[in-house]
């Protein structure tokens, strides 16, 4: 008897002291009372005319749609969409993967509409398995390479990207005639990996963090305890860190730009100057046939910077304009007191700091000065990264780039985490709590700081995390 | 004789265009349909590696090469055991070694069995005093290192102690969050100029002392302590920059055949003669590791002498390019 009552007081004061328990925590979802909290350039872009003027050219070529021919050419013959505002859009231009039904309803995965939008021909290009209508946008990557019998083969990686859909067919293609990569193969053989479009917000404050921050920073995380060390990836040309992209593999906004013009829309570029086959049609095949070549008419690269032109938007390249968007885009304005109410977001970013997750998410890093707009000079980017890539165990996808290996990402910026929907390097999940889940695995150096939250942790305590991380 | 090498080398001709000629160009698609049960790659495994671990033999004991067993860590380099509480376990193995000298050794949590309210883990984990990027010769000055490091989220519980554990001296160094209600207890010693740390989290701290009292169980070998730990008698003595200056008699520049940004920190065992028998990659590129091999194996070394008789010796060399380090500290007690 005695026994008996002992035991129910063992069991029930865990249940007192942790009084959530039995009612879990829940990730509050996109932040969608506070209207949209990202998107709009520095204030001191829009106190100049000029720079205004630039900024607002960028958005509108970054929302133009393009076409093979006419007057918007360039497009493919292989791409992933047709804009790059398409992709990036949520919660606004610049941002990333967007949805119907959650909040700003930007609508369903553009990817998913491109047959029926009339931008690919359905009679030669099909919807892939992986591009659901309420899903993310994704970039497709086959880690390896297949040998002719359509086995997987580990010793010859790829990695690169196997664009999704063809010209073919489209009364601007003329004849030519290309197969889309083999998506159900690479599904049914585990030989294929996603990306999500990463936000561009508050990028230019980014680009503008010196080295010496970024190294300082690293020095300041030894001692943390937690099993975390972290590594910089480097640009191959200067040997300078490279910041951009979920592997940190792109050193600046203009390559970043000139890379996916090139990559995810087939056109080619001042950066990037040929059109792009898939990776086994250039580095061990052919190359794109010759009916494929030139299809806009207009010769290499497509797009230019214009002599004719008479002011800086009208000179300017489209890269060149994409990059002025991104650089003079402000960082996202996170919320004080929504969700959760300002007490728990005050609680939710000290916890966050307390059980190690702000050892790789550096919740602000300083700019130097820029040449560009007051707003990027010595400004405080609160973007809950450290720009450093980062073992990260079973998220491992496989796609070496640069210096970081297949289980290398980039800490990921968690700036505007509040009004993002689909989370990770391939929009696996849309609940942060399954993201944070996804930090613990074997050879991942999170595993210490999951541990942290998901065991150590009261209910309540977690649920002013995820209140924080919907609040930025 | 010649006849033979010339059938001998058709052969090998034959064999190798026949075996081109089967695996084909590798390609990123096709119709293969025609193959209706192709190989699947294991999901969730790492199979492309960037900069990672390696060693010139599968011998010689690696600090990471430590395994939980029959509920007991056993680190034959550190020539450390540990017994984990009943129902603990190592769910998930660490990252590899970083490129400053940190070492993940095991990550121990109660087993998802475990029926009990305990909550809390341990981290067993490593820092040499070869690279690492703290301005610290000694275990007690990387402790500290981290006390004046910790930021306004934590609190001191008790600032860092010597303390007898397992018959061995070690640094104790409490802290905590008052928000998260957690407490950090450290654990640290020095073995092989490496400080090996035992880090207790948890909310409950009579769970945390009774699991630093389990700690007497565990074996270290003689030379543990907070500021000793310097290798000797039956593995090399440890000297911090032993790679340099009058000591190295001969030495070759590795030939890279690919420009790479990253640090290559190399920890390398000296034979008494004075030529290099061990070799370990902390991080790594293949190629960049072939080179270093390479290079290493026309390196000679001064033979290190301790008390007459000549021993050997274990050091880092950085190749490759180096993190900048803070301002270096004022004593270098690793060195000898």
């Amino acid at each position: 008897m005695k026994t008996t009552k002992l035991a129910s007081v063992f069991v029930f004061l865990p249940a007192l002291f942790f009084p959530g328990m039995a009612s879990a925590q829940t990730d509050p979802g996109v932040r969608s009372s506070t209207g949209v909290n990202a998107g709009q350039p520095f204030a001191s872009v829009t106190a100049s005319p000029n720079d205004l003027a630039f900024f607002q050219t960028g958005l509108a070529q970054f929302n133009e749609h393009q076409t093979v021919t006419g007057d918007n050419p360039g497009l493919g013959p292989r791409f992933n969409l047709d804009s790059c505002g398409a992709c990036h859009s949520q919660p606004a231009p610049g941002g990333t993967s967007p949805a119907s039904g959650i909040f700003p309803n930007i609508g369903p995965n553009p990817q998913s509409q491109v047959i029926a939008n009339g931008v690919v021909n359905g009679g030669t290009n099909t919807i892939p398995y992986f591009v659901l209508a309420n899903g993310p946008v994704r970039e497709a990557r086959f880690p390896f390479f297949f040998d002719q019998f359509g086995n997987p083969n580990p010793n010859a990686p790829n990695g690169g990207v196997e664009d999704l859909f063809t010209v073919s067919g489209r009364s601007d293609a003329g004849s030519c005639s290309l197969q889309q990569p083999s998506f159900n193969t690479a599904g049914s053989t585990n030989n294929i990996i996603f990306r999500i479009p990463t936000p561009t917000f508050g990028t230019g404050l980014m680009a503008n963090i010196d080295d010496s921050t970024l190294l300082a920073n690293h020095r300041a995380q030894g001692g943390n305890n937690l099993g975390i060390s972290g590594a910089f990836n480097h640009n191959g040309n200067d040997g300078t860190i490279s910041r951009f992209g979920w592997k940190a593999q792109n050193k600046s906004l203009m390559i970043f730009a000139g890379e996916a013009y090139n990559v995810e829309m087939g056109i080619s570029n001042e950066l990037f100057t040929q059109d792009r086959p898939l990776p086994g049609e250039d580095q061990l095949g052919s190359g794109l046939p010759s009916n494929c070549l030139n299809l806009a008419r207009v010769g290499y690269p497509e797009d230019i910077t214009h002599s004719g032109g008479t002011t800086a938007s009208t000179v300017t390249s489209d890269v060149g304009l994409f990059n002025v968007f991104m650089q003079f885009l402000d960082q996202p304005t996170p919320s004080t007191t929504t969700p959760g109410g300002a007490t728990s977001i005050a609680n939710g970013r000290r916890l966050f700091s307390a059980i190690g997750c702000a050892t790789c998410h550096s919740p602000s890093l300083t700019t130097q000065a820029s040449h560009l707009t007051p707003g990027l000079s010595n400004a405080t980017a609160n973007l809950f990264s450290d720009i450093e890539i980062h073992h990260m165990g079973a998220l491992a996808d496989n796609v070496s780039q640069g210096g970081a290996g297949g289980d290398q990402f980039r800490t990921a910026p968690l700036w505007g985490l509040g009004q993002r929907i689909f989370l990770l390097h391939d929009g696996r999940t849309t609940n942060l709590l399954s993201a944070i889940e996804a930090h613990e695995s074997n050879g991942s150096e999170a595993t210490q700081t999951e541990l942290n939250f998901d065991q150590l942790l009261t209910p309540s305590q977690q649920q002013d995390i995820l209140n924080f991380l919907r609040s930025l | 004789m010649n006849m033979r090498i010339s059938h001998f080398l058709t052969l090998l001709g034959l064999c190798i265009t026949l075996l081109a000629r089967a695996q084909g160009a590798p390609q990123s698609g096709g119709d293969f349909s025609s193959n209706p049960q192709p190989k699947k790659l294991p999901t969730e495994t790492i199979l492309v590696n960037g900069a990672w671990s390696s060693a010139s033999d599968s011998v010689t004991p690696l600090p990471e090469g430590g395994k939980v067993a029959n509920n007991v860590y056993n680190n034959q380099y550190f020539g450390l055991t540990y017994a984990l509480s009943p129902d603990w376990t190592e769910k998930y193995s660490g990252p590899p070694p970083s490129d400053s000298g940190y070492y993940v050794l095991a990550q121990i949590r109660p087993a998802d069995t475990f029926k009990g309210t305990i909550r809390g883990s341990v981290l067993i984990a490593a820092q040499d005093l070869f690279f690492s990027l703290t301005p610290a010769s000694n275990t007690l000055e990387l402790i500290n290192f981290s006390k004046d490091s910790l930021n306004v989220d934590y609190k001191v519980e008790q600032p860092p102690t010597a303390v007898r554990i397992a018959n061995h001296s070690l640094i104790r160094f409490d802290y905590g969050s008052p928000v998260a209600e957690l407490h950090w207890h450290v654990l640290a010693t020095q073995i092989r100029c490496h400080m090996v740390q035992f880090v207790f989290t948890g909310r409950d701290t009579k769970l945390m002392e009774s699991l630093i009292q389990d700690m007497n169980k565990m074996s270290l070998p003689d030379e543990a302590g907070p500021i000793s730990g310097r290798g000797g008698g039956e593995v090399p003595v440890c000297v911090k920059d032993y790679a340099n200056g009058e000591n190295v008699m001969e030495r070759m520049d590795p030939v890279f055949a690919e420009r790479r940004f990253n640090p290559v920190p190399v920890r390398i065992i000296i034979d008494k003669e004075g030529k290099i028998k061990h070799i370990h990659f902390l991080s790594a590129f293949p190629d960049q590791a072939k080179a270093i091999t390479d290079a290493l194996s026309h390196w000679r070394f001064k033979p290190y002498l301790r008390d007459g008789h000549t021993v050997e010796v274990e050091t880092g060399v950085m190749f490759g390019r180096a993190p900048r380090p803070a301002a270096p500290s004022s004593t270098n007690a690793a060195t000898e």
